[in-house]
């Protein structure tokens, strides 16, 4: 955090933040997804930028109009990088790649010891990624940084109220029984979920601006982390075999009129469904 | 110690390399079985006494002890209440982890986790589960699966995890590297409840590790939902409706029907959008996911952001005006009718039948 007086008046201090935003780019909600094998998936190709992790831009994006600054998105992945294009088109100010070869099959610790290698020497405020992405569902990576760094974090956020971010921000998170309020202090890792913002929708001159960006490309020697943290060989945990989703024995309709038909449906689900 | 842009702070996690807990030799084993506790206001989750209830299956297949982990304050009744489902209670009571952080319960776990690794160590897939085992799995070095549906263990001590992806377009079964313990949240309603496992639990007392008093991350407080409804990730019978219903004010009749059935309220993303309801209850991929013994569905057309988050209910009842509804391939039972007329007359006929049951 830089901070910049302004004016000579120590009332306006102008601070600068440095906002980090993890994303990832997933198989699009519509995407049709099979088993292929025990041991692999057939994927339609139909991808967009995690929903979590645009919220996540997008609360990055306000920290900054507030605050200034500048917000970088960043992603592990050999091969997708329009999830940093679409940071780049809301307003992002950099993009960075992490890729390497030996990253291939690697879990989502693995994923977390990359972005914090990259991250330890940063000048972070405030790193944001989503709550989970929308392929593993896994919710591990966000935790997982924070835990690297040795910051604290919080969870599946849906408000962050901040006025100073040298003093004590007011974080909620959803928890069953309410909304938790929590008071943090920077440098710290939120996860956000669905209720934080509405994030941003990029306008055309922006995507076109971001289809051409730079993306820096780092690999692993370039983060200082050893091949051996990563791939299929340090997987703490590996799938043994893909299953499709239990399938429900065709829907049985109760075609009678009503209100014959609601008796019905009481019985079958007192006797036979017994679940009442 | 990190330097993060001149300012200086410890790792807020770690331990001091010098930092030794006073843990009685002898009293934690290595290789048993463990679950994590979730309670609030000394009543402990349903979901817990779940995991419970399975690891006395598991601790019978392998042959080792079952033991609940509970951090918290004031926790006498919280201990007696799980007595009777666990061979051992690690208790760690201390007004410091009143309120829960992730970073003061797995700094106060991972020492005595550390000293002598259970095999297993399960918790439920809640806000608070997700938020603690991500970071204790790192902190650990050991394998995590997140929001599982099903385990199964064999007898070497080796768990498989059932989880799904993708929203739960296909299932993983995964396995684990050789690191302990195998971590694993689950879950509610994944397992039933075994009334009847009669243990008598040994309380053993363990001191605070690490005084999480000067952690810089405070609870400051909880602004409960209003009503007295579980959350619909947790109750047992689920009724929802969508864009359907027309109007916000028309949930009233959902709301009766719910509480025929002490059930909860769900929705749908639309309705979401729309404002007309929280987004606490939103059902699907970029809400929550349910494992209801019953879900009902009136209204709803069954997207698939919203059919996603259904998977793993046990029976589906829809009913939506349109015969070609989606909806009708993911229930069990269907009616094309208009919701208008039906949720009211289900509410009397509950009523009815359950006022004959007494």
């Amino acid at each position: 955090m830089a901070a910049v007086a302004v004016g000579g008046d120590s009332d306006l201090l102008e601070v600068e933040m440095e906002i980090y935003v993890l994303v990832k780019q997933v198989p699009d909600p519509e995407a049709i997804i099979k088993v292929k094998s025990d041991s692999e998936l057939e994927i339609e190709n139909k991808y967009f930028t995690n929903f979590f992790d645009e919220i996540a831009v997008e609360a990055g994006l306000k920290m900054r109009e507030k605050f200034g600054g500048k917000v970088t998105v960043l992603t592990v992945d050999n091969k997708k990088v329009d999830a940093l294009r679409r940071g780049i088109a809301m307003g992002a100010d950099d993009a960075i790649q992490i890729t390497d070869p030996t990253l291939e099959g690697s879990d989502q610790f693995a994923i977390a010891k990359a972005l914090a290698a990259y991250l330890k020497d940063k000048p972070f405020d405030l790193i944001l990624t989503g709550r989970q992405a929308m392929d593993d569902d896994a919710g591990i990576v966000g935790p997982a940084v924070a835990e690297l760094l040795g910051i604290p974090y919080v969870n599946m956020i849906i408000g962050l109220e901040m006025d100073d971010p040298k003093k004590e921000l007011k974080v909620i998170r959803e928890v069953e029984a309410g909304k938790e309020i929590l008071s943090c202090t920077l440098p710290a890792l939120f996860t956000c979920q669905k209720g934080l913002n509405n994030p941003r929708i990029p306008q055309v001159m922006n995507v076109m601006k971001a289809m051409k960006a730079q993306i820096k490309k780092l690999d692993l020697a370039a983060i200082g982390l050893s091949a051996a943290e990563t791939g299929r060989q340090a997987a703490k945990m590996k799938v043994q075999k893909y299953l499709p989703p239990p399938k429900r024995p065709p829907v049985r309709m109760i075609k009678e009129d009503f209100p014959e038909n609601v008796k019905i449906l009481v019985k079958l689900l007192r006797e036979e469904s017994k679940v009442i | 110690m990190l330097i993060v842009d001149g300012r200086k702070w410890i790792k807020c996690h770690n331990l001091p390399s010098t930092f030794h807990p006073p843990i009685s030799k002898g009293v934690i084993m290595s290789n048993e079985i463990w679950v994590f506790v979730e309670q609030q206001e000394g009543k402990v989750r349903k979901v817990t006494f779940e995991l419970l209830s399975a690891g006395a299956e598991f601790s019978k297949k392998i042959g080792s002890p079952l033991a609940a982990i509970l951090l918290g304050s004031g926790l006498q009744e919280v201990v007696k209440s799980l007595s009777p489902f666990a061979d051992k209670i690690y208790l760690v009571d201390d007004p410091s982890l009143a309120s829960y952080t992730s970073e003061a319960y797995s700094i106060n776990m991972a020492p005595l986790i550390k000293e002598h690794p259970p095999v297993v160590l399960l918790g439920a897939a809640t806000s608070t589960g997700r938020d603690l085992f991500p970071r204790l799995a790192m902190h650990l070095q050991t394998g995590y699966a997140p929001d599982c549906t099903g385990l199964a263990i064999e007898e070497n001590g080796k768990l498989i995890a059932k989880r799904p992806l993708y929203g739960g377009k296909v299932f993983a079964e995964m396995v684990f590297s050789e690191a302990r313990p195998q971590m694993a949240t689950v879950r509610n309603n994944t397992f039933l409840i075994n009334q009847n496992l009669n243990k008598s639990a040994q309380v053993i007392p363990i001191s605070l590790q690490r005084d999480p008093s000067s952690f810089k991350k405070k609870v400051l407080g909880l602004e409960k939902a209003a009503g007295t409804k579980l959350d619909i990730t947790e109750a047992d019978i689920v009724v929802a409706a969508g864009r359907g219903i027309k109007a916000p004010e028309n949930f009233k009749i959902l709301e009766e029907l719910a509480d025929a059935l002490n059930a909860s309220v769900g929705t749908t993303r639309a309705t979401v959008d729309e404002g007309w309801r929280d987004q606490k209850d939103q059902i699907g991929k970029s809400g929550k996911n349910i494992s209801a013994k019953l879900y009902m569905a009136f209204g709803i057309s069954g997207a698939i952001h919203h059919v996603l988050g259904i998977g793993t209910c046990k029976t589906v009842v829809a009913v939506d005006t349109d015969p070609n509804a989606l909806i009708f391939n993911y229930a069990d039972y269907g009616i094309v009718g208009d919701l208008f007329k039906i949720v009211p007359a289900l509410t009397e006929e509950l009523k009815k039948v359950f006022a004959a049951d007494k």
